[in-house]
């Protein structure tokens, strides 16, 4: 078995505080194999959004920032690399999508020109027109139908949809092996962003980009991942196929977590939901088969 | 630019010439009602009492004041603003003269202001909390705090009496002719003439007076700047930059200092026209032959066509500068330029 694109192993995060450090991971571990798509799922708060922003290079540079642990990308030691070679990847080995893609976009750039600067990270001497039209190919490719006015139009004079469609476009642009997704869409109405979600899903299966989706939406999860990592409060409590944690979810945070799922017959949500229990804090349950794989050579401690 | 462009600038000039209105009036009745008969104070303790009487009536001074306004007007309209009692020359002739010399003043002080200050303000905010956002932060506050004649005093002393390398006073040398006046700047007249020597002079004699005058400002922009950069520092749109590997010079001088620019542009356009009247303690301690003294100098005197005339040239500028702000916060905003009108 080769080894995978993106590896985690026991990684913690904690924040300086007036009161010393607080830890918000307590040991992560995740991994993700080229084109695979695999999902973390979790409630607010329980550390999904700051492991993409570890991922993406976007926290370790900040001040008052703990992290330790081992995160493998490609080959590469992503917690000992230089904020140059880090800066490197992004956008063109990975790239992101965020929650809200009306705020995601600078309000005072043209899509052209923000799409440029992001064709540009790819393919440094990119001409003016080259770069419009290779945009316009793309914005294509997530079904908007006239690039060129949308091109032309500054974010706020697109709808929230459209935004996403240009964001996902945007990220999907330069082929990166590593897609980190954060919530993509949850700003959205529902039907919006369903159908935005499917185009992403085509457009990474052409791409045959690997993806880190995080949501908090299971139905979401359901349809899109391969596998599914569940997160409770900084620590990874169940991790399976997407089929088997559906059909036979064995963490109890996972059970309650799926229980919390309203029923669109008309139930709604059950009588006895439990908000929290001491029983969330069992260990991890690693279902057969997802065991994480041994650290690359030289990368372990 | 489109032509709801042209249609919105005319509607601010138009609006702009009703505020001078107002303002003309304002101004025309304070002068007015200030204690002290002008032609009194304009002859002398020796003049005698018909000789007083003689001016008041050229001044149209025994008349109510709606026709005296009304008379103001007229002369207005034919481009006189009568004459200055303090110098006894046409008052246009006066502002002729020493508006261009505030204005030159002004004009570097404000592109001090802009050159020094945003780029400190985008260095504190880019490194926000560290060594470098301290030491700007606390020389920001060191020039907004310290009144502008208290920096005149210090910079002439250090630059012009200890060190000996800069000139103390004035807009030229003694024995250096003024260079052939176009727009009354020295520095760009000479250039326009092709006198090195003269612009060298001119322009050495400015550095302090300018710098003295915008320290304030640069604090004010660079304080403005850091705070509006640092807000658009913690929204998504940045941090999808960073996301996406654009260099940290990048997003600083671009994407984080664009939309940081919109709020902060308006006030630095106020601070920038204030300096016009602020120029005076400058003016002052430089012995800089500007506007602003002329002004204080016809309230002294209580030189009513000096005082008119020249508080509105500084209102004129003040909208002016206004209108230019405007113009160019719709330029980097495009919610505002693409709007069907963005007339305040």
């Amino acid at each position: 078995m080769t080894a995978p694109l993106l590896q985690i192993a026991d990684l913690r995060l904690a924040f300086d505080s007036w009161r010393g450090p607080v830890e918000v991971l307590h040991g992560i571990s995740l991994n993700i194999r080229r084109g695979e798509k695999v999902a973390l799922v979790g409630e607010s708060g329980s550390g999904k959004s700051v492991t993409a922003r570890i991922i993406a290079g976007l926290l370790q540079y900040q001040r008052g920032a703990r992290i330790s642990g081992h995160v493998a990308f490609d080959g590469k030691d992503l917690l000992g690399l230089s904020e140059r070679a880090f800066r490197d990847l992004r956008g063109t080995a990975m790239s992101m999508v965020f929650q809200d893609p009306t705020s995601a976009l600078n309000p005072v750039f043209t899509i052209a020109d923000q799409f440029r600067e992001v064709l540009g990270r790819a393919h440094k001497d990119i001409s003016r027109a080259e770069a419009r039209r290779r945009a316009a190919e793309a914005l294509d490719h997530v079904l908007i139908h006239e690039p060129e006015r949308v091109l032309a139009s500054y974010p706020f004079q697109l709808s929230g949809g459209m935004n996403q469609r240009v964001l996902i476009a945007m990220a999907l642009a330069n082929q990166p092996a590593l897609l980190l997704a954060d919530e993509p869409g949850t700003a959205l109405d529902v039907t919006v962003q369903d159908r935005t979600l499917h185009l992403m899903a085509d457009l990474i299966e052409e791409v045959g980009s690997a993806v880190l989706f995080i949501s908090h939406n299971l139905g979401v999860v359901r349809e899109f991942a391969d596998r599914v990592y569940v997160i409770y409060r900084g620590r990874i409590v169940e991790h399976a196929g997407t089929d088997a944690l559906f059909h036979d979810p064995r963490h109890p945070y996972t059970r309650a977590l799926l229980a919390a799922v309203p029923k669109i017959s008309g139930e709604g949500l059950p009588d006895t939901l439990v908000e929290t229990s001491d029983a969330f804090d069992a260990p991890a349950v690693i279902h057969d088969g997802c065991e994480e794989p041994p650290l690359p050579a030289g990368m372990a401690a | 630019m489109s032509s709801t462009f042209f249609k919105t600038i005319g509607i601010r000039l138009w609006t702009s010439a009703l505020v001078l209105v107002g303002v003309s009036i304002l101004i025309f009745c304070i002068a007015r009602v200030i204690p002290g008969d002008p032609a009194r104070i304009a002859l002398g303790p020796n003049a005698t009492q018909e000789q007083v009487e003689l001016l008041r009536e050229r001044l149209h001074l025994n008349e109510s004041l709606p026709v005296q306004y009304f008379e103001f007007v007229r002369e207005l309209f034919q481009g006189d603003l009568g004459m200055s009692l303090y110098t006894n020359r046409p008052v246009t002739t006066d502002i002729g003269d020493f508006l261009p010399a505030t204005l030159e003043l002004v004009v570097f002080a404000g592109i001090l202001m802009v050159v020094v200050g945003i780029p400190l303000g985008v260095l504190a905010a880019r490194y926000r909390d560290k060594l470098t956002d301290n030491v700007v932060r606390l020389l920001s506050l060191l020039g907004v705090v310290t009144p502008t004649f208290v920096w005149a005093v210090f910079l002439m002393l250090i630059f012009a009496f200890y060190l000996e390398i800069l000139p103390v006073a004035g807009r030229l040398s003694q024995g250096v002719d003024p260079p052939p006046g176009v727009t009354g700047f020295y520095t760009i007249d000479a250039l326009l003439a092709g006198q090195w020597s003269t612009f060298g002079d001119a322009f050495s004699h400015i550095i302090l007076p300018a710098t003295a005058l915008a320290l304030t400002g640069i604090g004010q922009t660079a304080r403005l700047t850091r705070a509006s950069v640092a807000e658009t520092y913690d929204k998504p749109y940045v941090e999808m930059a960073q996301a996406y590997g654009f260099s940290d010079r990048r997003i600083a001088s671009k994407y984080a200092l664009r939309p940081a620019m919109i709020p902060s542009l308006t006030i630095m356009g106020l601070d920038f026209a204030a300096m016009l009247g602020g120029a005076f303690l400058v003016e002052a301690v430089f012995a800089w032959p500007g506007l602003a003294r002329y002004g204080v100098e016809t309230i002294l005197h209580k030189d009513l066509n000096g005082i008119v005339g020249t508080v509105l040239v500084i209102s004129a500028f003040f909208l002016i500068v206004n209108m230019l702000v405007d113009i160019a916060v719709a330029w980097l905003n495009p919610r505002i330029r693409l709007q069907k009108r963005w007339a305040g």
